[in-house]
């Protein structure tokens, strides 16, 4: 793993205006579906997104692979400004950045071979000219698929089959990036793992980086260097998997983890403490002022209401200790509070 | 298909006191005929379902949990389903059961919630009506009076201000409140059956821990039995007191959901943990259980399971591939059975699981 910057991301923001009528009158909104957000990845790393339904982080991916334009923001991707760039100009950053989608059903063409699905970005690309035949049968192989099958349709394979023939879409044109959202939600649970596995291992054999989208905190943990923690188009929580899983300082990541059902109830170890929030996820139209969370939190005061609290280490000597380490940990929140006892305690 | 005995429930005295059985699923088969042949959903499935717990049935896609609920409820097409065996709710035999019994039966006695609550709900009708109009199907009432019930529900089920909730649309309501809108209508007539069809599936982490913590204050309150399917190990573990695990169309394992999920005893049980990420342990690789599951319209022949079995060396001669295990106690463990071959499984996974 080296320190290069692969994507950077700074202030990005995607509004979605709409209008809608109201009794006779005409009504112009916004969605604020992300609203100010910063991250990095280096190369070969893995930032993991997580947060609940409309907290943008799927809007966030679409964004990151240009296939959405941002609102405002810049993101950079290996040092170049790829915020505005036209279609024509997006070409290289297509072959960079790649996606695996969550249904592995509906991103498949029902119509064509896997062999046609596979040819297809290397022809776009001018990859592999006159051995595309040998380099889809490859990658096949790669992803654990029999590569005599290059003549069957998507519809003649299995779930977990064709998420990997969406994994060995995603492999052909030789990205530095990949944006997985929601890559095994839609699978078994046993296939889960086989998945998992196979997107691990491809990481550490081909040195990708990931943007790794995902609800399941389990799978989150399992798979990600660096988590971001998502609310209603912010990002609230930052840092090592290690310091977010542990020692979370955000009360939503805090009432986010200790909300997940833990199999090891079963075991007889419980986590120490439980946070149960109320209500729901307010409306992105009209985002709650200043911490977007106060609605929901239990230590909400008055000045959470007209401040809102920005991403920062929870101390200064937190900070420059973090640095030093190379472990960051960055959270918004007015009161926060180090939380040690929300995950069961596995003994080894 | 081969006749199966199914062994006598070797329940401890403990279980059998726990609650009276209400729902009684006896040797269950439940088959489409379809073109390419008969697809077997569900295979000789026996369960019972005890006032005041919580069963929990896990499987796989395609494992048959939901098929064999809904037959409960007579919610097939009779004419393109063949249902065998035998079901009895609350004393009454629902196999072969004319329409007229399911819709005296429905909601009285056994009500489901199903997964999406967006599509479960009528759009055009408020939901207070809703659920006026399901207590009006069963008791004489005037609509104002059944319209007040459906408030009484809604408040029960933890919705802000019912009185006004009552007069929205399904479309006004966020996913949680939906799915508690699909429990207060489940409720609206007292069942002594509650059947969850993956109900927090939909629903994001913070308002599933709501609904499920909901659903078991509910139940303490109404005292009836509740048969959670769900695909979730974890939520299982929180919210269960028996379990069943089925895989492709039979049950492998069933017991207490804390001690089967704590020491399973079947090789898939085992395989399933195993391959759970967890998010408070880092794990260095995911123990994947091989291979898929099978189609339903051809199934291996004798253990479902055999294919994807890594122990199924250790069973003397061919009987995993021809013999199709039945129902019998774990060895050295009370409360538990299970379907398989292997002569002390619970030494075997041990030793597997010391040996990784």
């Amino acid at each position: 793993m080296s320190d290069q910057t692969l994507l950077k991301v700074t202030d990005l923001q995607r509004h979605f205006p709409f209008r809608e009528v109201q009794g006779l009158r005409m009504v112009r909104a916004t969605v604020k579906a992300v609203d100010g957000i910063s991250f990095t990845v280096k190369e070969g790393q893995t930032l993991g997104l997580v947060g609940e339904s409309g907290c943008g982080k799927s809007t966030t991916s679409r964004l990151v692979t240009r296939l959405d334009e941002p609102t405002a923001g810049v993101i950079e991707f290996g040092g170049r400004d790829i915020t505005h760039l036209k279609e024509h100009e997006l070409r290289d950053i297509r072959r960079d950045v790649q996606m695996i989608f969550q249904d592995p059903y509906s991103s498949l063409n029902p119509r064509q071979t896997v062999g046609a699905i596979l040819s297809t970005p290397l022809r776009v690309h001018g990859l592999h000219q006159g051995k595309e035949k040998a380099r889809v049968q490859e990658l096949l192989e790669l992803v654990g698929l029999n590569p005599e099958h290059i003549n069957r349709y998507p519809s003649e394979f299995s779930g977990g089959q064709r998420q990997r023939i969406g994994i060995a879409r995603a492999l052909a044109v030789e990205p530095k990036l990949i944006i997985a959202d929601e890559p095994v939600s839609a699978l078994d649970v046993s296939i889960q793992a086989q998945v998992m596995n196979l997107l691990a291992k491809l990481r550490n054999e081909l040195g990708l980086a990931f943007i790794f989208v995902a609800h399941d905190l389990g799978v989150v943990r399992h798979f990600c260097d660096q988590v971001a923690v998502m609310y209603l188009g912010k990002i609230v929580e930052y840092g090592d998997k290690k310091k977010i899983y542990e020692a979370p300082e955000h009360p939503y990541t805090q009432a986010l983890l200790s909300a997940a059902p833990d199999i090891n109830v079963a075991r007889g170890i419980a986590p120490k403490e439980r946070i149960r929030l109320v209500g729901d996820v307010p409306s992105p139209i009209d985002p709650p002022s200043g911490c977007r969370f106060r609605t929901r939190c239990w230590k909400a005061q008055d000045i959470c209401a007209q401040q809102e609290p920005p991403l920062l280490s929870a101390t200064a000597d937190e900070a420059t200790r973090a640095f030093r380490e190379g472990g960051v940990h960055l959270q918004a929140c007015h009161f926060p509070e180090v939380k040690t006892d929300l995950v069961a305690e596995v003994p080894a | 298909m081969t006749a199966t005995v199914n062994t006598i429930s070797t329940q401890s005295a403990e279980a059998r006191d726990a609650g009276d059985v209400v729902l009684d699923v006896a040797d269950l088969s439940v088959a489409f005929p379809t073109e390419e042949g008969v697809v077997k959903a569900v295979s000789n499935l026996t369960y019972q379902a005890r006032l005041g717990r919580t069963l929990a049935i896990v499987g796989e896609s395609g494992s048959g949990k939901s098929v064999s609920s809904m037959a409960v409820l007579g919610l097939h097409n009779p004419k393109r389903t063949k249902i065998t065996g035998s079901i009895k709710l609350d004393g009454i035999e629902l196999v072969g059961a004319p329409a007229s019994t399911f819709q005296k039966i429905r909601s009285t006695k056994a009500a489901m919630v199903f997964q999406d609550p967006q599509s479960s709900l009528h759009p055009f009708h408020k939901v207070g009506k809703q659920i006026a109009e399901a207590y009006q199907a069963h008791h004489k009432v005037s609509k104002q009076v059944a319209l007040k019930r459906a408030v009484e529900m809604l408040d029960l089920v933890g919705i802000p201000n019912p009185q006004r909730r009552a007069n929205s649309y399904p479309h006004e309501f966020s996913g949680g409140m939906r799915q508690r809108a699909m429990i207060a209508l489940g409720l609206v007539n007292n069942p002594k059956l509650l059947i969850a069809d993956e109900p927090t599936t939909a629903l994001d982490v913070t308002v599933q821990a709501q609904i499920l913590d909901l659903v078991n204050d509910l139940q303490k309150e109404f005292g009836s039995a509740v048969i959670l399917i769900t695909h979730d190990l974890a939520v299982v573990a929180e919210t269960a007191d028996d379990i069943l695990v089925m895989y492709a169309g039979r049950g492998v394992e069933k017991g207490s959901a804390k001690e089967v999920l704590a020491q399973p005893s079947h090789p898939y049980t085992y395989g399933l943990l195993q391959s759970l990420p967890s998010h408070s342990e880092d794990l260095e690789e995911l123990r994947a259980i091989k291979g898929t599951p099978p189609s339903l319209l051809n199934l291996p022949t004798g253990c479902s399971f055999h294919p994807r079995c890594d122990f199924k060396s250790q069973v003397d001669g061919d009987a995993c591939w021809t013999q199709l295990p039945e129902w019998r106690p774990t060895p050295g463990l009370s409360n538990r059975e299970i379907r398989c071959h292997l002569a002390d499984p619970v030494a075997t996974l041990k030793h597997d699981e010391e040996a990784r």
